[in-house]
């Protein structure tokens, strides 16, 4: 098992810390991460998709339905010609509405969590999941199928679909479920929607991201922002916000808690965490899809929720990531799902910015549940990760790559 | 720490791996669950067990696999003195999962294997047609998003 006198100082007899059990809390957090962002980039790197101007626009004028590229080609095609500044402009204005749209929905998921429509939100937090496993899942199974020529019959193939989907949905809602099921099952969401978002132009990409993350420092850190907002209307009610969060499992639970610690929120001391509704970032996603249909835009809105906002305290741990005693570190999907973008990104350049890109975002989540474990309160997970993601592309694109080709064709190094 | 050993059945650590000798003392089983403490009470676990059942029917073949992946402990091990009532309603449903499942795999591997290795030797000009990738070129599946 693991040892974890390594990692803690010896404690007094009685009196647990939370060293004794970090590092193992730590794993169970990094690991969904990095498997998530891993299976994007095998996506990535193994179905190269084409989703550049040329393909958006001809799929625009072929197929009936737009393509999620439509309205950032769309907004190229009002500006005029493709130049480097006109995708840039372009990648803003979208990044921003992007934002304005989410931060609309999550306003509005919190007026409706103030009403306590919560059966409502969860509906339609299963719907969306559902359609996202079964039409992303499907589409993407469609696109694997078709690069590497599996022989599978429609009826086989619409059987799978329907099972995986429809058994993903009960496994994230309902809460008497296997728990490694439950976990896997929102890793496969986050990477099929972070696939999804990789099919984004370039620049809308890179926009997006930063104006997430800037967005979410903002949501959470605020005052009047909606997801603090949404943590402290949860907080006060005792109550769970329907939500995807990952949950990594409690390394210890403790002798005299209750049977359920996990999921379970009626013991004020347990996390009863996990409900922590980061709705929110998905609506961003919905918004290249508001242009196409009302369905489809909808329900992904409320299915992720982002707000990678953590949440620290053994009292009150209500969302994101708690590092109480008896508390296991909760991740909203949104995290997930941005990560792997940042990282399925860089795959569509070079193998070099995906392992500059992880580390990067591995040491942003240290440094962030580090911050966690200093201010014990909600805080966002996407900035610092981002941020750095960004820079170390950067510098590995323009710098590193540079460097790194000339020793190996001088046969210098590498 | 001291308290952690003590603890027979709380081995939640490699949850995600089956360990049904975790969730089992002195030859009874404790939890029904293979999540142990973490998971269902036995009261629940026969409410999950009867639902997972009901709906597997519902061509949700998938839902009887979980059924037996989740009451694995149930399962695997034989009906004591000093086990719950409601071990043998869970234990009945889960077998019956079980078998429901098994026939199905069964079934559908036969027909997936024998449409991928027959191949237009047995079916003809018609698989070109029915093949998952050329149907989906046809009817434009991609595209769509």
């Amino acid at each position: 098992m693991d040892d974890r006198s390594t990692d803690s100082d010896p404690v007094t007899a009685g009196e647990s810390s939370i060293l004794d059990t970090l590092g193992e809390d730590v794993i169970r957090i990094v690991s969904p991460v990095s498997l998530c962002m891993l299976l994007v980039v095998l996506l990535v790197s193994s179905v190269s998709s084409t989703n550049d101007l040329s393909s958006s626009i001809s799929s625009l004028f072929l197929s009936s339905t737009t393509t999620p590229t439509s309205f950032s080609s769309l907004n190229l095609l009002l500006l005029g010609s493709d130049s480097t500044w006109e995708e840039i402009k372009s990648a803003l204005v979208t990044a921003l509405s992007f934002v304005v749209v989410v931060t609309l929905l999550t306003f509005l998921l919190v007026l409706l969590f103030y009403f306590r429509c919560t059966n409502f939100l969860r509906i339609y937090m299963g719907i969306s999941s559902l359609f996202v496993l079964s039409f992303l899942g499907g589409f993407i199974s469609l696109l694997l199928i078709s690069h590497f020529k599996i022989p599978i019959d429609p009826f086989t193939f619409a059987i799978l679909l329907f099972n995986l989907s429809v058994v993903g949905v009960f496994a994230v809602f309902m809460p008497k479920f296997p728990i490694s099921m439950n976990q896997g099952y929102l890793v496969a969401i986050g990477v099929l929607t972070a696939y999804w978002f990789t099919m984004l132009p370039e620049w809308t990409t890179w926009a997006l991201l930063i104006a997430m993350s800037l967005y979410d420092l903002a949501a959470v850190l605020l005052p009047i922002g909606p997801l603090r907002l949404l943590v402290e209307l949860a907080m006060s009610r005792n109550e769970e916000i329907p939500a995807l969060v990952y949950e990594a499992r409690p390394v210890d639970p403790q002798p005299g808690d209750r049977v359920r610690v996990w999921r379970e929120r009626t013991d004020v001391r347990i996390e009863a965490t996990e409900n922590s509704t980061n709705s929110a970032t998905v609506q961003t996603v919905q918004e290249t899809r508001l242009a196409v249909s009302e369905e489809i835009t909808a329900p992904l809105i409320e299915a992720f929720p982002q707000t990678g906002d953590r949440h620290l305290g053994t009292e009150e741990e209500e969302d994101g990531i708690g590092l109480g005693s008896s508390g296991a570190i909760k991740l909203g999907l949104g995290d997930f799902i941005f990560y792997s973008v940042l990282v399925g990104r860089a795959a569509m350049y070079d193998y070099m910015t995906v392992y500059a890109c992880y580390l990067a975002i591995m040491a942003g989540l240290g440094v962030t549940l580090l911050l966690l474990a200093v201010y014990r309160k909600a805080l966002p997970a996407l900035p610092v990760s981002i941020m750095l993601g960004v820079v170390f592309y950067l510098l590995t694109r323009v710098l590193l790559e540079v460097f790194v080709v000339q020793c190996s064709s001088n046969l210098l190094m590498f | 720490m001291e308290g952690r050993d003590d603890q027979p059945t709380a081995d939640v650590e490699s949850g995600a791996r089956l360990r049904p000798s975790a969730v089992r003392s002195r030859g009874a089983v404790t939890w029904p669950s293979v999540d142990g403490p973490l998971g269902v009470s036995w009261e629940e676990a026969e409410t999950s067990a009867r639902r997972f059942f009901f709906w597997g029917f519902a061509f949700l073949p998938l839902l009887w696999a979980v059924n037996c992946f989740y009451f694995w402990p149930v399962l695997v091990s034989k009906a004591s003195p000093s086990s719950s009532p409601h071990f043998n309603r869970i234990r009945s449903y889960v077998v019956w999962s079980s078998i429901g499942f098994v026939i199905f795999a069964v079934l559908l591997t036969a027909w997936a294997l024998t449409f991928a290795i027959g191949g237009e030797h047995l079916f003809g000009p018609m698989w070109k047609d029915l093949v998952m990738y050329n149907l989906a070129d046809k009817l434009q599946l991609t595209g769509l998003m």
